[in-house]
Order: C-alpha cells, then sequence, then structure tokens
C-alpha cells in the first residue's frame, strides 16, 4: 500500500467536516511543525489543506480518489491504547535500527560522502 | 548504489596496447574484462599496474553489490587489501559485511580506520560514525594495549561512555540517571548522535518539541539517521502521524513504535495482522477486513472496504454479499476509478458518464457532484487524447455541462470563456461574460474578461467602465493601466472621427493621468499631439507630435505609427508633417527589425480597415523597403512583409524580395511563391499549368508539415484565380487541374477518418455531437487550411449520414469508404 496518505487522513479530519473544522486542523499541525523546522512535511500538510479547503474540493477528494480516511480510523482505533513513551524499546530493535542506518550510510560509497 | 565507474586514474599514458584496452575496458565499465587485462599487465610489465586492478576490482564489486552479490563484492574488494588490511573501498566492503550478517567483522574493520589518516576527510568522517554505531551493535571487545591518550584510545572511551548510557535507557532508569551519563560523550566525538538521540528520549516524556529539536544536527545520511527517524515517528503528536508512521516504516522502525508506545501483545498483534494484510496489497487487505465485518466499527470496515474496491474490483459481489447491493451511481464510481487505475480511458470515461447520470436524476442536491464528475470528465478528456483526437470539442462540451450543474465554478466559466473568444463564438461569450459577471461582480479575472468582451462589441464606455472597477481592485496592475489607456484612446479615437476634438481631449487627458512617469506611453503621446494638431495646427502641436515619435523610436514605424493614428482619427488636420517625417526617417537604411515593425504596425485589425490608405502608406515607403530586399532573410521571416506588400499591391517590391531570397536559396519554395505572386501582380488566373501544380504541391507539404500559414498563402492566391475566373466566366471547367488537386487533398483528408470511428463516434455521442467532432477533426486536417469552416461542417454531416445509412442497411461485401467517392 502505498505510505502517501489522503488529505483527509493526513489533517486528520472526517470526510465531513466543513470548512472551519479543515482550517482548525491545518493550523494546529502547522503550528506543531512549523515549516521553518520542517519545510518538507508543511508541503505535506499544505497540499492537504489546498485540496480541501472548500466544499467543491472535499468533492473532489472523495469522488475521484479512493479514499483511506475509514481505514485509518480502522488503524487509529488499533492504536488507541498507545501510550507515546511509557516504555523502552529492546536491545534488539535498537541494534537493528543501527544496523539498518549503517547500511544505507555505507551504500552511499565513498563518492557521496558528505563532510 | 552506482555500478559506473567515475574516477579511473592511470598511471600514465597507455604504453601498451593492453594498457590501452584495459584503460578503455574500464571507461566503458566492462570490469572483469579490466581485470583480467590488469593482471595480464601486473604479469608482463611489473607492480606499476596493481593500482589499476585495485581499481578495477573495486569497480566490479560495487558492480556486484548493486545486483545485492555482496558475498562476491566482499572477496573481490579483499583482493585489493593492502598489508595492514585497509582495502580499496572501504565503505563498501562495511556495507558488504553488514549485509551477510558479518556485524562483528565489520565494527572490526570500520575501527581500523578510526584515528588514521588512511581516509579522505569526508570518507573519514562517515567512516567514524560508521564504526561508533557498529561499536554499539557488537560485543565489546578487550583491545590489547591501546594508549587511553591516542586517539583511538580516546575514541574507545568514548564507546564505552555511549555503550554505558544506551544500556541504562534500555533498562528503563530515569532521566537523573541517564543525563549525567550522557554528559560524558562528548559532542565532538563520532559518539554525538548517541548523546543528542538518547537525550531526545528521555525528553520526549516531558517535551516532545525539545526532543524532536535536539536530533536536528543528525544528518539524513548518518548511520544514526535510522534510529533518528524511529524516535521522531514515536514521538508524533498528531494521530495522523501515528498512521503515517505504521504505514511508511521499516520492520525495525515499527518495532520501536510499538514498544516505546507501550501496547500490548494483543494490540500488537492485531495491528500486525492489520499492517501484514495492508502490505500484502488492497485484496488481502479487503479479505481481511471483510472477515472483521460483524465486529465492531462495521460502518468504518464497510467504508474502508468500498474505498478498496477501485484498487481490486473483482471484490465487487464479495462486497455486494456483505454488505448488500451498491447503489447505481458508487458502482459506477467505483468501475470508473478502477477503469482509470488501468489506463483504460474509454471504460472511465463511459463508466463516469454513468455516474453522472445516475446523479441527474437526484435534482439539485447533487449538483455540486455533478460538476466535479463533469470537470473530471473534461479533464480526461483534454489530457488523454490516446482515446479520441476530438477531445477538444468533447472537453468543451463537458465543461458546459459542467458549468450547467454547477453555475458559480468560476474557473471552468473562465476557461469557457477564453474559449469562446478563441473560437470567434460571439454569443457564447457575450451571454457568458454577462452571466458571470452577475455572480462575480468583484472578481478581477471576470472584470478583465468583461473589458475584453465589451472593447471587442465595441462597448467602449462600458468597457472602460469595468477597467476602472479593475483599477480600483488593483491600482498599480500595469497591464490595467495600460489596457485602460487604450480604451481611452480608443474612445478618443471615436470622438476625433466625431469631429468632437474638445471630447478627444478628454479622453487623452482621463489616459495621461493613468500613465506612470517612469513609463510614459508614446502611443498615448501620439494620440494626445494628433488632437492637438488637429484642433490648433500650431507650431507647438508639430513639436509636441516631433517629441511623442521621437518617443516611440523616432524611427520609420514610429512615423507610420503617428500616420496611422492620424489616419484611424479621421485625417483630421494638417498630414504632411507626417508625411515629411516618414520621408526624414527613411534616411536611416533599412533594419530587418526596422521594416517588421513597419509590417507588424500595418497588420492590425484597424489598418485593415483602411486598407487603400494604408496601401498609399506602404508604397510612399518604396525606395526605403527596396533596399531591405537585400537583407538575409529567411522565408520564414519574410512572410509579414509579404503580406504587406501583397496588401499594398507593391509587386515591384515584392519581387525584389523574391529575387533576392531565390539568390540565397533556389530550392526554397516559398520564395518562388512569392515570385510567382510578384510577377502575377496577385492575379493567379495568369498562371500557367506547371505552375499551378507546382504552387499546389508547395502548399500541400506546407500543411503537412504545420506550417498552415504558408499553406493559407498559397491557397488564397490561389482561389483569387478561382474567385476572378469564376467572376468573368462562370462556367469555368471545374475538372481543371486546380480542382482536381483540391479534389484529391480533401479525399485524403477524409480518408483519415474511417467509417468505423465514425460510426464509434455516433453510438458514444449521437448524430450531433459525432457531425461536431468529424468537423473538428477535419478542421485540423489539410483540408481544413484550403475549406471554410462551413463547408467542413457540410461534408462531416454527410459522412455521419452515410454511416448511419450503413448502419441501418443489412451488411453486404466490403464496400469502398462512402466519402471516397467525393
Amino acid at each position: 500500500m502505498a505510505a502517501t496518505l489522503d488529505p483527509f487522513t493526513t489533517l486528520g479530519v472526517d470526510e465531513n467536516a466543513g470548512d472551519e473544522d479543515v482550517k482548525r486542523h491545518y493550523l494546529a499541525l502547522v503550528r506543531a511543525f512549523p515549516p521553518d523546522r520542517d519545510p518538507e512535511r508543511f508541503k505535506v500538510y499544505r497540499a492537504a489543506f489546498e485540496a480541501l479547503c472548500d466544499e467543491r474540493k472535499r468533492l473532489e477528494a472523495k469522488l475521484l480518489n479512493n479514499s483511506d480516511a475509514a481505514l485509518a480510523r480502522l488503524r487509529l482505533h488499533l492504536l488507541a491504547e498507545a501510550k507515546p513513551f511509557s516504555a523502552r524499546a529492546s536491545k534488539a530493535t535498537l541494534c537493528a535500527l543501527l544496523v539498518e542506518g549503517v547500511a544505507r550510510a555505507s551504500a552511499l560509497g565513498e563518492s557521496d560522502a558528505q563532510p | 548504489m552506482s555500478a559506473a565507474y567515475h574516477c579511473p586514474n592511470p598511471p600514465a599514458p597507455p604504453a601498451s596496447p593492453s594498457a590501452a584496452r584495459a584503460m578503455e575496458a574500464m571507461r566503458l565499465g566492462q570490469f572483469r574484462d579490466a581485470i583480467k587485462l590488469f593482471k595480464q599487465l601486473v604479469k608482463e610489465e611489473g607492480k606499476d599496474w596493481l593500482d589499476g586492478l585495485a581499481q578495477a576490482y573495486a569497480a566490479r564489486a560495487r558492480e556486484l553489490a548493486a545486483k545485492e552479490m555482496y558475498e562476491d563484492a566482499q572477496i573481490l574488494l579483499e583482493n585489493t587489501a593492502a598489508t595492514d588490511g585497509a582495502v580499496r573501498d572501504p565503505l563498501l566492503y562495511v556495507h558488504c559485511l553488514v549485509k551477510r550478517g558479518q556485524h562483528q567483522k565489520a565494527a572490526e574493520h570500520a575501527l581500523k580506520y578510526v584515528g588514521t589518516d588512511k581516509l579522505a576527510a569526508a570518507e573519514a568522517a562517515r567512516m567514524g560514525e560508521v564504526a561508533a554505531a557498529l561499536s554499539l551493535v557488537t560485543p565489546r571487545r578487550r583491545d590489547a594495549a591501546v594508549d587511553p591518550h591516542s586517539e583511538r584510545g580516546r575514541w574507545l572511551e568514548q564507546a564505552a561512555a555511549a555503550r554505558l548510557a544506551l544500556a541504562a535507557w534500555l533498562e528503563g532508569k530515569p532521566y537523573e540517571e541517564i543525563d549525567p551519563l550522557l554528559r560524558r560523550i562528548s559532542m565532538r566525538s563520532d559518539f554525538k548522535a548517541v548523546r543528542l538521540i538518547l537525550k531526545a528520549l528521555i525528553t520526549a516524556p516531558l517535551d516532545a518539541n525539545r526532543a524532536r529539536q535536539l536530533m536536528d544536527p543528525i544528518a539524513p545520511q548518518s548511520p544514526f539517521a535510522a534510529l533518528r527517524f524511529a524516535v521522531e515517528a514515536a514521538l508524533a503528536t498528531p494521530q495522523s502521524e501515528h498512521l503515517r508512521s505504521c504505514s511508511a516504516a521499516s520492520g525495525p522502525e515499527r518495532s520501536f513504535f510499538l514498544q516505546v508506545n507501550g501496547l500490548s501483545e494483543s494490540g500488537c498483534q492485531s495491528l500486525g495482522e492489520f499492517v501484514k494484510a495492508e502490505n500484502s496489497g488492497p485484496g488481502s487487505l479487503f479479505a481481511y477486513l471483510i472477515k472483521q465485518a460483524d465486529q465492531e466499527r462495521a460502518d468504518d470496515i464497510k467504508k474502508a472496504c468500498l474505498s478498496l474496491l477501485p484498487r481490486a474490483p473483482d471484490r465487487l459481489p464479495r462486497f455486494e454479499k456483505s454488505f448488500g447491493p451498491l447503489s447505481a451511481f458508487d458502482k459506477s464510481r467505483v468501475l470508473a476509478l478502477a477503469a482509470e487505475a488501468r489506463r483504460d480511458w474509454d471504460a472511465a470515461e463511459r463508466h463516469w458518464r454513468a455516474a453522472a447520470a445516475s446523479l441527474e436524476t437526484m435534482g439539485a442536491p447533487a449538483n455540486l457532484a455533478l460538476g466535479v464528475i463533469y470537470r473530471h470528465l473534461a479533464h480526461l478528456a483534454g489530457a488523454h487524447d490516446g482515446i479520441d483526437v476530438e477531445l477538444d470539442d468533447a472537453a468543451v462540451d463537458y465543461l458546459e455541462s459542467s458549468l450547467r450543474s454547477d453555475h458559480n465554478h468560476l474557473p471552468t466559466a473562465l476557461k469557457l470563456i477564453a474559449h469562446y473568444r478563441a473560437k470567434n463564438r460571439l454569443g457564447d461569450w457575450g451571454r457568458l461574460v454577462e452571466q458571470v459577471l452577475a455572480c462575480f461582480p468583484d472578481e478581477a479575472a471576470v472584470l478583465l474578461a468583461a473589458v475584453a468582451w465589451a472593447a471587442h462589441a465595441g462597448d467602449l464606455d462600458r468597457a472602460i467602465g469595468h477597467a476602472h472597477k479593475l483599477l480600483l481592485l488593483d491600482p498599480i496592475n500595469p497591464a490595467v493601466r495600460k489596457r485602460m489607456i487604450e480604451l481611452r484612446m480608443l474612445l478618443a479615437r471615436q470622438k476625433m472621427r466625431a469631429n468632437r476634438p474638445d471630447l478627444a481631449e478628454q479622453e487623452i487627458a482621463e489616459a495621461s493621468k493613468l500613465e506612470l512617469p517612469e513609463a510614459p506611453s508614446s502611443p498615448l503621446r501620439i494620440s494626445a499631439a494628433l488632437i492637438a494638431l488637429g484642433r490648433a495646427g500650431s507650431a507647438a502641436a508639430v513639436a509636441r507630435l516631433r517629441e511623442a515619435v521621437h518617443l516611440a523610436g523616432g524611427d520609420v514605424c514610429a512615423w507610420v505609427q503617428a500616420s496611422l493614428e492620424h489616419l484611424l482619427m479621421g485625417s483630421t488636420g494638417d498630414g504632411s508633417v507626417l508625411r515629411r517625417g516618414i520621408k526624414e526617417a527613411q534616411k536611416t537604411p533599412p533594419t530587418k527589425e526596422a521594416i517588421l515593425s513597419v509590417a507588424a504596425a500595418v497588420d492590425g485589425n484597424a489598418a485593415r480597415d483602411h486598407g487603400a490608405a494604408v496601401a498609399s502608406l506602404v508604397r510612399g515607403m518604396r525606395r526605403w523597403l527596396l533596399k531591405g530586399a537585400t537583407l538575409a532573410w529567411s522565408a520564414d521571416e519574410v512572410r509579414p512583409v509579404v503580406a504587406m506588400l501583397r496588401q499594398a499591391e507593391a509587386y515591384q517590391e515584392l519581387g525584389a524580395y523574391a529575387k533576392q531570397g531565390l539568390a540565397r536559396n533556389q530550392r526554397g519554395g516559398m520564395w518562388h511563391v512569392y515570385r510567382l505572386v510578384a510577377e502575377t501582380k496577385g492575379n493567379a488566373g495568369v498562371l500557367c499549368e506547371d505552375d499551378v501544380e507546382d504552387l499546389a504541391e508547395i502548399a500541400d507539404t506546407a500543411a503537412q508539415d504545420g506550417r498552415l500559414n504558408d499553406a493559407r498563402l498559397i491557397w488564397s492566391f490561389l482561389d483569387s484565380a478561382d474567385d476572378r475566373e469564376s467572376a468573368k466566366d462562370t462556367a469555368t471547367d471545374a475538372e481543371g487541374p486546380l480542382d482536381e488537386l483540391i479534389s484529391n487533398i480533401i479525399t485524403a483528408s477524409l480518408a483519415r477518418i474511417s467509417p468505423e470511428e465514425v460510426a464509434r463516434l455516433i453510438a458514444k455521442h449521437g448524430e450531433a455531437k459525432a457531425t461536431k467532432i468529424v468537423a473538428g477533426k477535419l478542421e485540423k486536417s489539410t483540408a481544413g487550411a484550403i475549406l471554410p469552416a462551413e463547408k467542413l461542417r457540410e461534408f462531416a454531416q454527410e459522412m455521419v449520414q452515410r454511416v448511419m445509412a450503413e448502419i441501418a442497411r443489412p451488411p453486404t461485401a466490403k464496400e469502398d469508404q462512402p466519402w471516397q467517392q467525393h
């Protein structure tokens, strides 16, 4: 499945949300992830906002695309019991992440090495 | 990973053919051959070639690693090992070891380079971090007798500190215990990223934003980046970000996310199953969800399954079995999206039309949705001309349907206005402008369209009114100011023609208020001076005119512009100053730019309305234009000049241009045309048969090459003969060579549209629209360059009617395409 989320899921709004709701969620995300800190993420939020900012566009998003909003809600439901940073990861997981990082970094090769 | 060979470093200019072949093999990326050749060179010519051999080994190893053949790549790199164990391309070597699960060996190898100068600075920095990350993954080994004050000794001390801090976090120690351990890790060491990440992890429960900021210095190409991104994903506060983490994460990242979020075993399991199904494709996910349909959140499960159907349309019966039949609209929509996904545009169009038809029955509440679908159909029609060539017209039809359903969709209305204007559909243009203006009276784009329409309709007062409103909305817009000045000038022209110079002066005074001091408008100054000249004729007015012409460039073109304006104002006042001005300006030798700007000046609609006077103006510049014939024109460049000379019936000058052009390019078809136009003084009736055939052939080639302007010029010349002949004798022989040629061209154009295609159009769009589409196709063919639109429509209608008759008739033996008998 594509990792790109549909605009409803990106902004975390319902398919039946109105203008105000969409704007509120968008501004909350921009406050949490200001564009100067994470321009790429901001671009994603901005694109999602522009795709939903009025009734016609929301209809377009709903009718002409495969909306994954319901799927996202189901995933969220499964994640409902999550308590961020309430536990520690295992050593095996950390090692696996470090090995993954080493594999990516060494694959870049000598010509790609940055000072 | 690129397998390209980037930096051959030959030991010297190749001394032998073998050396040359080896270098060539490297250049061509044939590394296996290069290895063989370098081996041979080492045997025959000595160890000087060892470096070349090592380069070939490393290049081949990179090629193999790109194909995930890590073991072979590792062996090749080991062939390059020096006595101290250092290999060529050590990062690649570490990469191969890691990929093969030999973490300990990789860590030891990476450590070889720490504190040495074996690598270049950038590579050494990367290798240092790689060694640091690997040292945390592998068990600690006793390093024999390392001086603690040496660089390597200090590095190992940092490694121990990092390992200790990491262990403390894994054991669940609190902030207060971990923080002092972190301070022992230097921010200048290769373990800096460990310190930052652990600090972020212990800060996260207190301040997620601060935690995120802490990790900013860790570059995406760092070996610690995967850990950084996993922590960032777990830090995400909005729920949608959690979803991003689950969807996009790798296995270890997902595990990290689940673990630090304290998800239960069962929670992990359900999520795991969900994610597994999701990763296996839409069909699998659909199957997984449908099994859960009778559990909680059934509504979301139904919606999720529905959203998966376009990606797995074969599950439609299963969906209907579980959730009941889909509405006609939903079913058409699902099938349309599925067709789009497999790029079957015909099917997509058919299903979207069915979806629209089912919405049509629902009345006003469905209007917005209908508008969306018709706009989408228009987009499909415009974007995917793989289906039908006629889609331009289809797109317009869909846009019109969209606007009927959703009157207030401004972008659609503006698109249609632009289309009507381009196609000169005056009725539709005016009607839509008025309609949109009523809905959006303060919209700049609408006001601009209204200005254009009113000016075209000759209602200058209204155009000025719209422009005035536009200026109130956007006072510094230079394009609007320029348009407003032009409109006032047009009005002033009208007043002058009505013999009201006083009112004309008022208009020009109003226009002057819009002139920007830094960008004076020369046409406006010329108009003002001409009005003054018409009213008073004083020396001051003449001086003012000279000044305005000087502002416009002071050359022949500037004087021609002034003369034209004088003409358009009704030639009020003494024109002698203008004639003298043009004469004086012609003392400057002509250039291509000067002649072309004169041709452009006399090409406007207004100038065309005063053909005779303009022709006299052009003929007044004969000598100057004749001098211009010697310039190195191309046939393309000279086209506007030819049009001007032809319009002014200046055939002698045209002949001079053609003669010079043919001298430069004897095979230039268009120069030949220009010569014939000049020699016949524009009367094709006196041409011999061979010349007519030549011209028809040149026109056909031009039309086929897309040079429709050239083709039109030739056909209009040949048509002039026809007109004259028919005027003289209406009983002209219709089977003459010209008619035959035209007939051949028309037949060829018609033959490009098969009866099957027409039948398909009729089936899809009905008779009226099919006729329109066929006419559009003919317009774009060679026939379109020579026949008027009405004639093309007649042909199209006949073609459609014949096919309809054929469809109605029982099938017989294969016949010729009916319109080839024309």
